[in-house]
């Protein structure tokens, strides 16, 4: 029950920072020195055109209609808004942002979430048999490991892979997306090309995604393992030296115990490493998609950033704002079942 | 013949005729395929869409769509480009057209039998819906209805914008395969010119258009931007994922024959050095838009050509008129024999850009070598920076806001280093020049929207259509649009650009447009700099590649060989 009002109260929160987030987003990307109607009508518009554009955008419309507009006040004047579950069409495309939304953020979270867990599978047995002789030759090797693969620019490392990996050894596919050009894309049913390879038969598709994903995975999964294995060889050199394992270890308990001791405390810290780069990865993954060609929801956001689409801009940080929250809450709900002192001490 | 012999003779007749129907080659011939790379694939497909401004999005348009007409093929050049003819016009919808002075009417005679990608026949009924979409100015960006005023097409007036105006007489049906436009007095040379060679004239296909009109959208905007642009093109859309790939393949029914090539994947790839690495491993056949550097480099791989043209492609120093102090003709004339032009060409284009004397593309019809030409020479620049009154540079400080060089930083490749030399060069004779590289969201709208820029790089202008008298009427008077950034004013340049844009006699014509280049370079409305080469790295196999004045390669022209 304890638990059950610690996530309600928690969902409130969330709703309360996402109406913030985006009130700030509207009127702060309308301040920008810059104008969109000009970026659209390019550099061969007439007055006469410049004003048919801005009216069309409604932009020129006082600031508080327009966000009436957006939320979707007057839904017979002007079309659906927000409130109505419409995000609006994009100013460049014409395609609804939600729609537009929906084709890149599978792509993005099929890079990161296969990322993570090369990076974990990698990055937790590194840190624990690091912590396990603090100080010694494997425990040096890997923090300098970590302190190495947190600075880099993965964006510089996606370039060095592909020089090496596909054009000077040909062991990985050009890095022109994730298929093939002439390779015919599965149906779309998930959304993540993977998936929807294997949903629709095709397996050899799925295959091939994968091996497209290869070299993005690896520049990712390097880099976000610098601080996950820090994190963890931090975390089971504080455990191992608690008073409670040595009280285990007087106790004269198995190694296994301790170890399952050692782990659940050490877990926590690390879970929330993991959750606030997956949050941030929504939109930092934006250079590995732009060097791969992935089309995720970085390249979205770019793009619609420098074309200033202001609703593809307001929709991509309302989805990665949302994403973003809910992950946190996942974390700090799996941190009260982990650590119930979370929820009772409230 | 015994049981077990007559078993397996059938079974490997059975077996040798799998082979054959399976064999892709036993009957069909290949499928001959094209994967072109660029940085962005069409963003939209509607002509009067917000993203028509974007060169990708004109290289879907162009390719699914025709016009009435065309430019005719001229000659190809040592790079083995074909280029176009701009004094000659060739039939494509239409067959054949006349002009009728009196009355100021074209009437054209529409090609039969042409069949669109959803099967229907082209008829007189397309071109009064195109033109009908065009002056109902109903999309974000109403470009068909500025390239009936530009063509001078009675009716398409400003008025229209404000007050949405259905089509009348001036563009009318006269039968199935006869339609007539009537221009406004005096007649433009314009239209056609107009009519060859931009990406708004396409004709539409009217039936696939009205199906998916909405009560809010009944020109269809959105359905064109968002799921197909249906017309009598040579190709027909196959598959579209925004942001990722663009795939046609050839219209079948197509009047001018079948494409040579069955299928064109367009594929995004936003990194230029992926792109290079593609076409030297034969992964892409075509790539575009990569840095001279690139284009060098790719010169030596075994199997890639690159190849070129001197098209529209240019550079200047934009000097704003109206900030002091750059309404002084005599700095301008500094700045001018200040630039090193030389350096530029093999620092920053690797001599693949030559010396720009002109106020418009030297490949335009109209052009005229002016009789002032600017080469390095800085002890004339000093010269006339003291006749100035900024002797050494001494009083340019108080401009120190002026002076910022502001360029695009999309561009930093080559107008970074541009930028760089020019400030070395003008801070030689004491021009105090910093740099100020912005996003181009900022550079358009300082440059394009609130035309206040003092002093920048600019490399994207290039006006289309191909015509001396439009790009001079454009960028050069205080009655036309658009492209006048520097606000340059002269009483006889805007009575010459007026008689020349409606004076029918060639010769007469590029007269007067020779005096008022004369004129414009003598005062400096802008610095030129270089003409840079439009180019393309692709695998050798690949044939026909043809420049056309908005830079978007027509598949059609290709073949494989």
């Amino acid at each position: 029950m304890q638990l059950f009002v610690y996530i309600l109260r928690r969902l409130l929160t969330v709703a309360v920072q996402v109406a913030s987030i985006l009130l700030a987003i509207f009127f702060l990307i309308r301040m920008l020195p810059a104008d969109p109607v000009a970026r659209l009508v390019g550099s061969f518009a007439t007055p006469e055109i410049y004003a048919h554009t801005k009216a069309a955008l409604h932009l020129d419309k006082p600031l508080l209609t327009q966000l009436a507009i957006y939320l979707g006040l007057f839904p017979r004047a002007v079309g659906p808004g927000l409130l109505q579950g419409d995000l609006g069409r994009s100013w460049v495309t014409s395609s609804p942002v939600s729609q537009e939304i929906w084709q890149f953020l599978p792509i993005t979270l099929e890079l990161i979430t296969l990322s993570f867990v090369v990076a974990c599978v990698l990055a937790i047995p590194m840190g624990i048999l690091a912590a396990l002789k603090p100080n010694g030759l494997l425990d040096r090797g890997v923090f300098s490991f970590s302190l190495f693969a947190g600075a880099q620019p993965d964006f510089w490392w996606g370039l060095i892979f592909i020089y090496f990996f596909y054009f000077v050894w040909r062991l990985a596919p050009a890095p022109l997306g994730h298929l093939a050009p002439l390779t015919v894309a599965p149906p779309v049913v998930t959304g993540f090309p993977l998936l929807d390879a294997l949903l629709t038969g095709r397996p050899d598709v799925s295959l091939e995604a994968l091996h497209h994903l290869m070299l993005p995975v690896v520049t990712m999964a390097f880099i976000v393992s610098g601080p996950i294995v820090k994190m963890v060889r931090q975390n089971v050199i504080r455990a191992l030296q608690s008073n409670y394992i040595l009280y285990a270890r007087a106790c004269g308990l198995s190694q296994f115990h301790i170890a399952a001791y050692t782990f659940r405390n050490a877990f926590a810290p690390t879970l929330t490493i993991i959750a606030v780069l997956y949050g941030y990865m929504w939109g930092g993954a934006v250079l590995v998609e732009q060097v791969f060609s992935l089309g995720g929801l970085g390249q979205y956001a770019l793009r619609s950033i420098l074309a200033f689409d202001y609703p593809a801009i307001q929709g991509v940080v309302l989805t990665i704002t949302i994403g973003s929250l809910l992950i946190y809450l996942a974390m700090d709900i799996l941190h009260s079942v982990a650590d119930p002192r979370i929820v009772n001490s409230r | 013949m015994k049981k077990t012999h007559r078993a397996a003779l059938a079974l490997l007749v059975v077996v040798s005729l799998a082979i054959v129907a399976g064999d892709p080659s036993s009957g069909s011939p290949p499928l001959r395929q094209l994967t072109m790379l660029s940085e962005d694939i069409p963003a939209g497909l509607d002509p009067d869409g917000a993203s028509l401004g974007l060169p990708p999005t004109q290289t879907g348009i162009v390719n699914l769509l025709d016009s009435l007409i065309e430019f005719a093929p001229g000659a190809t050049n040592a790079d083995g480009v074909r280029l176009l003819d701009f004094r000659k016009y060739e039939g494509r919808l239409a067959e054949s057209w006349e002009f009728d002075r009196q009355s100021l009417t074209w009437t054209f005679h529409l090609r039969r039998g042409v069949v669109g990608c959803s099967g229907n026949t082209f008829t007189a009924d397309d071109v009064i819906y195109s033109y009908g979409r065009a002056k109902s100015a109903s999309g974000k960006i109403p470009l068909g209805w500025f390239e009936g005023s530009t063509a001078g097409i009675e009716g398409f007036t400003p008025e229209v914008l404000k007050k949405p105006t259905p089509l009348g007489n001036e563009v009318r049906k006269i039968d199935d395969y006869t339609v007539q436009f009537k221009q406004s007095a005096p007649p433009s040379v314009l239209f056609l010119p107009v009519f060859a060679q931009w990406a708004g004239t396409g004709i539409f296909d009217s039936r696939v258009m009205k199906a998916h009109a909405t009560g809010s959208d009944p020109w269809s905007h959105t359905y064109s931007d968002t799921v197909n642009l249906p017309g009598f093109g040579p190709y027909c859309l196959e598959k579209w994922v925004k942001g990722s790939e663009f795939i046609v393949r050839a219209n079948p029914r197509y009047y001018r024959g079948k494409a040579a090539i069955d299928r064109v994947v367009y594929r995004k790839v936003p990194v230029s050095a992926n792109r290079v690495a593609a076409v030297r491993s034969g992964a892409a056949q075509l790539v575009e838009h990569l840095t001279p550097k690139q284009y060098v480099s790719l010169t030596s791989a075994p199997n890639v050509k690159v190849a070129g043209v001197f098209g529209n492609e240019v550079v200047f120093v934009h000097l704003n008129w109206k900030s002091p102090p750059f309404d002084n003709v005599k700095l301008r004339k500094a700045i001018a024999y200040a630039v090193p032009y030389d350096q530029i060409i093999s620092t920053v284009y690797l001599n693949q850009a030559r010396r720009w004397y002109g106020v418009m593309p030297s490949t335009y019809p109209g052009y005229h070598l002016p009789a002032t030409q600017y080469r390095t020479n800085r002890e004339q620049a000093r010269r006339l920076l003291a006749e100035a009154g900024y002797p050494g540079g001494k009083g340019l400080q108080r401009f120190a806001k002026a002076f910022q060089l502001t360029y695009s930083s999309e561009f930093e490749d080559t107008l970074g280093v541009m930028a760089t030399i020019i400030r070395a060069s003008l801070r030689n004779i004491g021009i105090p020049v910093v740099l100020n590289p912005v996003p181009q969201t900022q550079f358009s709208t300082q440059m394009y929207s609130k035309m206040d820029v003092p002093f920048a790089l600019e490399n994207t202008w290039k006006a289309v259509p191909v015509d001396g008298g439009y790009t001079l009427l454009i960028s050069a008077t205080t009655y036309g649009c658009c492209t006048n950034y520097n606000h340059f004013a002269n009483a006889e340049i805007d009575a010459i650009v007026k008689k020349a844009n409606v004076e029918p006699d060639t010769a007469k014509r590029n007269q007067m447009l020779a005096r008022a280049q004369n004129i414009m370079a003598n005062l400096v409305n802008f610095v030129p700099i270089v003409e840079f080469k439009t180019q393309w790295a692709y695998v050798k196999s690949l044939k026909g590649i043809t420049w056309h004045p908005n830079n978007s390669v027509k598949w059609f022209d290709l073949r494989i060989e």
